[in-house]
């Protein structure tokens, strides 16, 4: 017998049909479709009981109330908050991505001490210590003056311990970034007093006339300036958007008139005119100017009738006439400022000048009108503690009137002006017209301690970050702001445990005036922020704690007010954009991308359109008729007298010839690939213009020009 | 005369010879041939079917093993552990949480198996690491509620009678997918005998077929 | 076994386009509801996942009488000719990974069971699927977000709204425990109808007459006399459907009251939109 080919043939054709006809094909196919359908590297979430937890979003001043959808201990996805007093179950993009914030690849995991161009990871105690060190240092100095603080805003009990901390230390110098809540603030005090604040009845007011308000871009509560436009739509009530540009609201309003840029104050007092000149005003309202009308009608007959403002603004005479009539016939009309969000760079004469229309048509705490009210106080503090260097330091001059104009003082003085500067929850080498100028600023202060959750452009500068909760780990009070009609505090809640090694900002903050011992630490007696919150908002902490919001007041406020236009009738000068060349670059608030605080999240970049960023370029819009030989998508260079950009272009007929716009929050720079290192920061194109008479900075835009590149 | 032919009488004569003697043999090597084929059809069916099932799935232990029969007999039903919650999704195998209902007298540890519970998890607060026979994979979406509540069937339909067992039978993992051999049944060519022999989507949709009249949409059991 | 409810739902949406601002909160509240991933550029839009996509369209005049609006895009649900459920997509998927479920109208997937032909993305006249070029992938942590209700694709799949299929589930599941045989209006919405903070949309079942869908909506039982195939057309004036008259009879539907943005949802040629524009449904020809 012998084996041969066939023998062989026989042997794997037996194989072969005995594997076939047994089970393991079939199977084989059916596990390998199941494994190529179930990798591994595809991430499986993990199943359980499903809770909600209310809370409040602090991402942006609109103070909206979440519901937390968890999975066991796991935060899933953030919503709007059915039944809350000012969003009512709406949310905007940025609180829904709020999640993203807390796994952001930009999180700061643990202190960190400047160690060359690098930070290395120090403990919390060390940290402490080695900021109290240099604190302790510019006290013995007799010098507490020279440290210097800015926050993102001036509301609530975190920002409340830290203005105490600067008075038990002895220093003036601490600041915010300008807000609308700071605008509102300004405006109000220079028309009716210090201590008050301006608020606009959005949701009854029959006539809208907004001055480049973005109220469904951000303005305000955005959540709430979203309804209140669908309720005028619903209520048939009417929206005049007077701006450059086809912005959203400008899009959804009745009527978009388009104004030259930064003429808006000449366009406001130019309806003023009209209102004086043919007697529309409320006779009753006028009776309370201070000092009476005259001396502004006077002015305003002669320099900002219509006839001369037509030429200045590019809204036509009759036109002018027109709306300002509108206007003051209206049964419920009101007139809003704040141009884009209404933070950021604003002239004081524009807010005054708008503000001056509500105060003619006497439409001042009557309802769908103005509000003037108190600010919202609900904070009750122990008395502070101070020794002989505080209350001496507290005497000396502030080193600037604004944030612009200390760095702008840091910057031209050869000896250290600030000795040491905290920053807590604001990005000013961002956020601030000239940021180059502001990171040099900050370069030569010799400590720079930042309070901040995210790496983001002034933490990269900071000699000691340390690192704080974002809002879904931390417990905070969030009083309302930013021209709402009602004054509401909610309570932001640890809805997840902190992912990191951080603390709570107000925490931080007492570990620091603990650590410098004597007064100051006295003047921080509380064990947590926890049980300061508790202690300082006696009024309000049952229904904080329990319902999760406190109403402070709503409905119309009452009582006369007074009104002081002297300001007006001394004739301020009109900002001029810096530069000379013959177009306008001007910024673009987009709902979609937050220009101020923290950067935008993953998801809300994704939304934003390839007409504004395409690539790594910021994509520029500008009329056809303007953009002579440029191409639509093309590339093009974009040139200030601050610096240059490289930018592609979008023919937009929604844009005023003239002027070209750029909008607001790309161009970060730091470690986060979804959302640094796209387009261009505008406030890198612009420098700051600062306003005589109110120092604000008041940059609305500045001369550019552009050219294909 | 072709190329070929010319090669054969010109070229190597070892390769015509083999054919030749090929030819003459023919029948005894087809014997052959047969006799190779079977042997080695019956040994790649016999260990496809026998042998291949034991490669394909590696047995792992639960941590310990679990007595269903006792449960049921202090707890009561199913649901007593394995219960809707709610708001109508079910909780599946029940957290530490819920078994610390019951065991918190102490001592605990009458049996071995209980002593271990009490050691490795509920001093240490740690959930057991049950293996889960049912696991579907993630693109599965399955209400228990909707089968037990609205369509009033049992858990044995689907279960077995896995609540009579006094002890937790070996976990086989299937080596390629991951998933538990209970899955595509016991039985490697997949034929079931009971309803509850196989857990598949085939087994799924002939049952709603048989009882609503449709096998269903895509979203009905998938997500 | 008894059947939970015998009563074919027929989900809708109707989004009023005055009222819509183009925020964007739909486009990330889906997003994250969905297990959405994100990636480095998510500028170019071809390759970028959105379910729900906000489109702006102007009116093409130029400066200053050049106008706006927002549309949101989610998947129009189509029920395709005569409504029959032979949706565009559906017809056309080789691997049966998607179907029509008659019990919902909405157009369900299987995404395990996509082997990523793309069929269905060239068949969809809405461009409303997306094809997983990559495998997603979320920054260090970031997973523990995803949600459980929702499986996390793979690359080489196609995806597409649900009109958050699982929200049904769970209402249902609920319905179940409580012992109720139908679910409430308000107990299944869309994540992006909850999230639009304006109140643009509208979600609900288009067969109920007591939703409020149906009744901004007003469906036309009736089909169009014009064309067989169109089934439901709108008998409110300023509501319309996408491409129409292609008959893929969608159930997502837009209110406005701007006559340009209504003309903007379809391509006429001359003359054909002033013949059509006011015929609204088979019985303004009653």
């Amino acid at each position: 017998m012998k084996v041969d080919r066939r023998s062989f043939l026989g042997l794997g054709l037996g194989a072969v049909a005995g594997i076939a006809v047994s089970p393991v094909g079939i199977k084989l196919t059916d596990d390998s479709s199941i494994w190529t359908q179930n990798w591994p590297w595809t991430p499986v979430p993990v199943d359980g009981e499903v809770s909600y937890e209310s809370s409040v979003c602090s991402l942006c001043p609109g103070s909206c109330g979440i519901s937390v959808r968890k999975i066991g201990d796991r935060p899933v996805k953030i919503e709007g908050l059915a039944g809350h007093p000012i969003n009512d179950g709406g949310a905007c993009l940025h609180g829904i991505a709020g999640l993203q914030y807390l796994y952001d690849p930009s999180r700061v995991k643990t202190p960190l001490k400047k160690n060359g161009n690098t930070f290395e990871a120090i403990s919390w105690e060390d940290a402490i210590s080695l900021v109290a060190a240099k604190l302790a240092d510019i006290r013995n100095s007799n010098a507490p003056e020279r440290l210097a603080g800015i926050m993102d805003k001036d509301l609530g009990s975190v920002s409340a311990l830290f203005k105490r901390f600067f008075n038990t230390f002895g220093s003036p110098n601490i600041y915010t970034l300008p807000t609308l809540e700071s605008n509102l603030q300004a405006t109000a005090a220079t028309v009716h007093g210090k201590g008050q604040t301006i608020a606009f009845d959005l949701e009854n007011a029959d006539f809208v006339l907004s001055f480049g308000a973005g109220l469904i871009e951000g303005w305000g509560s955005p959540v709430n300036g979203f309804k209140a436009n669908a309720s005028r739509k619903e209520r048939h009530a009417k929206l005049y958007q007077i701006e450059p540009r086809l912005s959203n609201t400008a899009a959804n309003a009745d009527k978009w008139i388009p104004v030259k840029p930064g003429t808006e104050a000449d366009l406001a007092l130019a309806m003023c005119a009209v209102i004086l000149k043919k007697k529309l005003f409320d006779s009753k309202a006028v009776a309370n100017f201070k000092g009476g009308v005259n001396k502004l009608n006077a002015l305003l007959q002669k320099t900002y009738a219509p006839s001369k403002m037509a030429e200045t603004t590019g809204v036509k005479s009759s036109d002018i006439d027109t709306i300002a009539t509108l206007f003051a016939k209206a049964k419920m009309p009101v007139a809003v400022f704040g141009k884009g969000r209404g933070d950021g760079a604003q002239s004081l004469k524009e807010l005054v000048a708008v503000h001056t229309l509500n105060c003619l048509v006497g439409n001042i705490n009557k309802k769908g009108g103005a509000f003037v009210q108190p600010e919202t106080a609900y904070l009750e503090f122990p008395a502070e503690s101070m020794d002989s260097i505080a209350t001496d330091g507290l005497t000396k001059a502030k080193a600037g009137r604004y944030a612009h104009q200390v760095f702008e003082k840091i910057n031209a003085a050869s000896q250290p002006v600030v000795e040491a500067l905290f920053v807590y929850n604001a990005n000013p080498c961002y956020t601030l017209h000239g940021a180059d100028n502001i990171k040099k600023a900050l370069g030569k202060i010799p400590f720079v301690v930042s309070f901040s959750s995210f790496l983001d452009e002034t933490a990269k500068q900071a000699d000691i970050i340390l690192p704080i909760h974002t809002f879904v780990e931390r417990l905070e009070d969030v009083p309302s702001c930013a021209g709402l009609a009602k004054s509401v505090v909610g309570l932001t809640k640890p809805v997840s445990p902190p992912i990191f090694d951080t603390k709570n900002p107000g925490d931080a903050i007492i570990l620091i005036a603990k650590a410098l011992e004597g007064d100051i630490a006295q003047s921080f007696e509380w064990d947590s922020y926890d049980d300061c919150l508790e202690s300082v908002t006696p009024g309000i902490w049952d229904d904080l704690s329990e319902e999760g919001v406190a109403v402070i007041s709503e409905g119309i406020p009452t009582g006369s007010v007074a009104v002081n236009v002297s300001f007006l009738a001394d004739n301020p000068a009109t900002v001029q954009a810096q530069g000379d060349d013959s177009l306008t670059l001007i910024p673009i608030d987009n709902m979609r991308l937050p220009s101020a605080g923290t950067a935008a999240s993953p998801f809300a970049v994704k939304t934003v359109s390839d007409t504004i960023l395409k690539g790594t370029d910021s994509v520029v819009e500008i009329n056809p008729l303007t953009a002579r030989g440029l191409e639509d998508r093309g590339y093009a260079t974009l040139t200030t007298p601050m610096g240059t950009a490289r930018v592609r272009v979008n023919l937009n007929e929604g844009m005023m010839p003239g002027v070209i716009g750029m909008v607001e929050g790309l161009g970060h720079d730091f470690d986060n690939k979804y959302v640094s290192n796209k387009g261009t920061n505008i406030n890198d194109l612009i420098g700051p213009v600062i306003e005589s008479g109110s120092g604000l900075d008041a940059a609305f835009g500045i001369k550019a020009k552009i050219s294909k590149a | 005369m072709s190329e070929i032919e010319n090669k054969t009488e010109n070229g190597s004569t070892e390769s015509a010879g083999e054919r030749t003697a090929g030819d003459t043999k023919d029948d005894k090597g087809l014997g052959l041939g047969v006799i190779f084929f079977i042997v080695a059809f019956v040994v790649c069916f016999l260990s496809g079917t026998l042998l291949f099932p034991k490669l394909l799935y590696s047995k792992r232990e639960q941590p310990f093993n679990f007595d269903h029969k006792l449960h049921v007999g202090e707890a009561g039903d199913c649901d007593s552990c394995h219960y809707l919650r709610e708001d109508g999704s079910f909780v599946g195998i029940p957290k530490l949480a819920t078994c610390l209902d019951c065991h918190s007298e102490e001592p605990m540890g009458e049996t071995e198996d209980e002593a271990i519970f009490a050691e490795e998890y509920v001093s240490k607060e740690k959930e057991v690491p049950w293996f889960i026979y049912s696991r579907q994979p993630d693109c599965v979406f399955f209400s228990h509620a909707a089968h037990t509540q609205s369509g009033g069937m049992d858990c044995v339909t689907c279960h077995g009678p896995i609540g009579e067992s006094t002890s937790s039978k070996p976990y086989q993992e299937n080596r390629i997918t991951g998933y538990s051999r209970d899955i595509w049944g016991e039985n490697i060519w997949g034929f079931k005998k009971n309803s509850w022999d196989r857990m598949k989507m085939d087994d799924c949709a002939e049952c709603h077929k048989q009882e609503t009249g449709h096998q269903g949409y895509c979203f009905q059991c998938h997500k | 076994m008894k059947q939970e409810n015998n009563k074919a739902h027929k989900f809708g949406m109707v989004i009023d386009l005055d009222k819509c601002t183009g925020c964007g909160s739909c486009m990330v509240s889906c997003m994250s509801e969905n297990n959405v991933p994100f990636k480095e550029d998510e500028s170019n839009k071809k390759d970028s996942i959105t379910w729900m996509r906000v489109y702006k369209i102007t009116n093409g005049k130029s400066f200053p009488d050049t106008e706006i609006v927002y549309l949101p895009r989610p998947c129009q649900h189509c029920g395709g000719k005569g409504d029959h459920g032979h949706s565009p997509c559906v017809s056309v998927c080789p691997a049966t990974a998607t179907d029509y479920g008659y019990d919902t109208g909405i157009v369900s997937q299987i995404y395990t069971r996509c082997f990523g032909c793309r069929y269905c993305m060239g068949a969809c006249p809405y461009h409303a699927r997306y094809f997983n070029w990559w495998d997603p992938k979320w920054p260090e942590g970031m997973e523990n977000y995803l949600s459980p209700n929702v499986s996390p694709r793979m690359r080489g799949v196609v995806e597409k709204c649900s009109f958050c299929y699982h929200r049904y589930q769970a209402a249902r599941d609920k319905a179940y425990v409580d012992g109720r045989d139908d679910i409430e209006e308000q107990e299944y919405q869309t994540a992006c109808t909850t999230a639009c903070p304006a109140g643009a949309i509208v979600f609900g079942d288009l067969n109920n007459p007591a939703h409020a869908v149906h009744q901004i909506v007003k469906p036309d039982p009736h089909p169009d006399p014009r064309n067989k195939h169109i089934v439901g057309k709108s008998r409110n004036p300023n509501v319309f459907r996408l491409l129409e008259r292609l008959g893929t009879n969608p159930k997502v539907y837009y209110l406005s009251e701007r006559e340009w943005v209504r003309k903007a949802g379809d391509n006429y040629l001359e003359g054909e939109w002033d013949e059509i524009k006011n015929h609204h449904g088979s019985s303004s020809h009653d």
